[in-house]
């Protein structure tokens, strides 16, 4: 494109929208859940997946989940990044975000992993390796959100 | 016989960064939509629809479709479809263009894709809006961190090391180097890529895409009218989108690629693609960081598990290898959201036209191949087999 524009001229916008999310039967039972420090999971009647957090149906059996059951609150990080570098509005980093399998879950649940050293330049994993065990660590004020749990810690 | 559906006409802007790009979105899209007409070789009122896309959070307006298409000047009562679908919304543009001709409801339709990511001043928080509400997105997660998954996972389950990963951006980069489209065109050293800042492990600020501003159109047209084109049209030989769960945890297993591997079988069925190393003649794979690409090739069948980085390395995928792969750079050296997803379409019709830029064009190329990926974790797939038209006359 020809232009004799050397320095692109912008302006500003701001877009700060809210919403509310309506959970659905599923979530909400989830969320009462996760206030009273229990995570609720469900079961697929026809493949016995347990799914957490619990979906209202199964994409894989075209059927509708409805067998409830309590999960421990402890299982395996298989998975995690360091977050060095964040965004505006995000949590102050380094984080840590793992993929958690609750013991008897077929599903991870993702969430903040706290707990281990890491350093930019050293092995993360080696700092917390793949496998290692952990629990959640639950919010003393709880509202119903996945927050309620604060994070999950390696289990000593 | 059924319609089928081709690309007859491919127009692709320069990039450039947002703090460089003196053009706004609808004036690249403009230039796009001129230069795929004019390769096409066609009238502009002879197109008849328009298939554009844009993704939520990412732009200001819903521009695409209430602003863009009435500035292309192709006329005033032309059918629009507006696709969004996140990260793979550019590569769905053909794949939805492609099932209208098929379809026989159009004959000539205009695929548009824009610079998505322009003008967002922290895309990562933007993107952030995009990750699973409620469940995922409270935990700070913007796009490289939820790839970053899948490259720790892979790296641990492979020992993919470090030298590895650089190993690849510098294979992206001398490839991007020639590509006059490209918007990072110079080379690096594996040195300059391990020594980049650390984003989110194991990936490094070199190791990730950068921010783009580009457009790229796309004419597809019935393949019968292919005397009609001043093009050596590419057919649009078989399509397919695939999708995981929308949550991340839904995934299971991050160190493998389940769900593109189980669309490639898919589409290769339709395509009667049955030895992908020896049917396909060059390769575009969204892959927008590093660990991507060799995790894509294996889920394409071009590798064993573990074995893509080893393929990079060996040359195989360089031009006169035997399966040039991303020979436009990639994403991971030009991305501009919508217009990054639908570039590795256009560069593989391209190449199998004959009309890549010189420097990129693998000499000969009859069967190509495109990918896309995007959405929360990547959970949406999609792939495209181009080839050389025969004409049936």
């Amino acid at each position: 494109m020809t232009s004799d524009i050397t320095t692109p001229a912008t302006q500003p916008v701001h877009w700060d929208l809210h919403y509310d999310i309506h959970l659905g039967e599923t979530w909400s039972r989830f969320m009462d859940g996760l206030r009273e420090q229990r995570i609720l999971a469900n079961e697929c009647g026809s493949c016995a997946r347990v799914f957490v957090p619990p979906q209202a149906y199964c994409e894989s059996c075209f059927e509708p989940v409805t067998a409830w059951r309590e999960l421990p609150s402890e299982g395996v990080l298989e998975v995690f990044t360091v977050a060095w570098h964040g965004f505006r509005g995000g949590p102050t980093p380094p984080y840590a975000i793992g993929g958690i399998r609750l013991d008897g879950a077929s599903t991870l649940l993702m969430h903040w992993v706290v707990g281990a050293e890491f350093s930019e330049t050293g092995d993360v994993r080696a700092a917390l390796p793949f496998g290692t065990r952990v629990r959640a660590v639950w919010s003393q004020e709880r509202t119903g959100q996945i927050l309620d749990i604060a994070h999950f810690e390696p289990v000593d | 016989m059924p319609y089928r559906a081709a690309v007859v006409g491919v127009g692709i802007t320069e990039a450039t960064s947002p703090r460089k790009q003196t053009s706004s979105t609808p004036e690249l899209c403009r230039l796009a939509t001129e230069r795929a007409i004019e390769h096409a070789g066609i009238s502009p009122d002879t197109i008849d629809a328009i298939v554009t896309g844009n993704i939520d959070g990412f732009e200001g307006t819903v521009l695409d479709g209430k602003n863009i298409t009435r500035a292309l000047g192709i006329g005033d009562t032309v059918p629009l479809v507006v696709i969004n679908t996140g990260g793979t919304t550019g590569g769905n543009l053909m794949q939805v263009a492609a099932r209208m001709v098929r379809a026989g409801t159009h004959r000539r339709v205009l695929c548009l894709g824009g610079p998505t990511f322009f003008g967002s001043v922290d895309l990562q928080s933007a993107i952030n809006t995009n990750s699973p509400m409620i469940i995922e997105q409270p935990l700070g997660m913007g796009a490289y961190h939820m790839g970053a998954f899948a490259a720790s996972a892979y790296q641990a389950r492979f020992g993919l090391t470090p030298e590895d990963l650089a190993a690849v951006v510098v294979a992206d980069h001398e490839k991007a180097s020639r590509n006059p489209y490209a918007h990072l065109r110079y080379t690096v050293t594996p040195e300059e890529v391990l020594a980049g800042r650390p984003l989110a492990s194991p990936l490094t600020q070199p190791m990730v895409c950068p921010v783009s501003t580009a457009a790229i159109a796309m004419v597809v047209g019935d393949a019968a009218d292919a005397d009609a084109h001043s093009t050596s049209p590419a057919l649009i030989k078989a399509i397919g989108m695939s999708a995981d769960p929308y949550l991340g945890g839904g995934k299971g297993d991050f160190s493998e690629m389940q769900n593109l591997a189980n669309l490639a079988r898919r589409v290769y069925a339709r395509a009667d693609v049955r030895d992908p190393l020896d049917d396909f003649d060059a390769v575009e794979v969204f892959a927008p960081y590093a660990h991507m690409q060799p995790m894509q090739l294996e889920a394409l069948g071009f590798a064993a598990p573990g074995g893509g980085v080893d393929l990079i390395r060996s040359g195989v995928t360089d031009i006169g290898g035997k399966l040039p792969v991303n020979m436009s750079g990639g994403p991971k050296c030009t991305n501009g959201g919508v217009s990054g997803e639908l570039a590795p379409y256009a560069y593989a019709a391209l190449q199998v036209m004959g009309d890549a830029p010189p420097d990129i064009q693998v000499p000969g190329a009859r069967r190509t191949l495109a990918h896309g990926t995007g959405g929360s974790f990547f959970q949406f797939e999609n792939l495209a087999v181009f080839e050389t038209l025969t004409r049936s006359n």
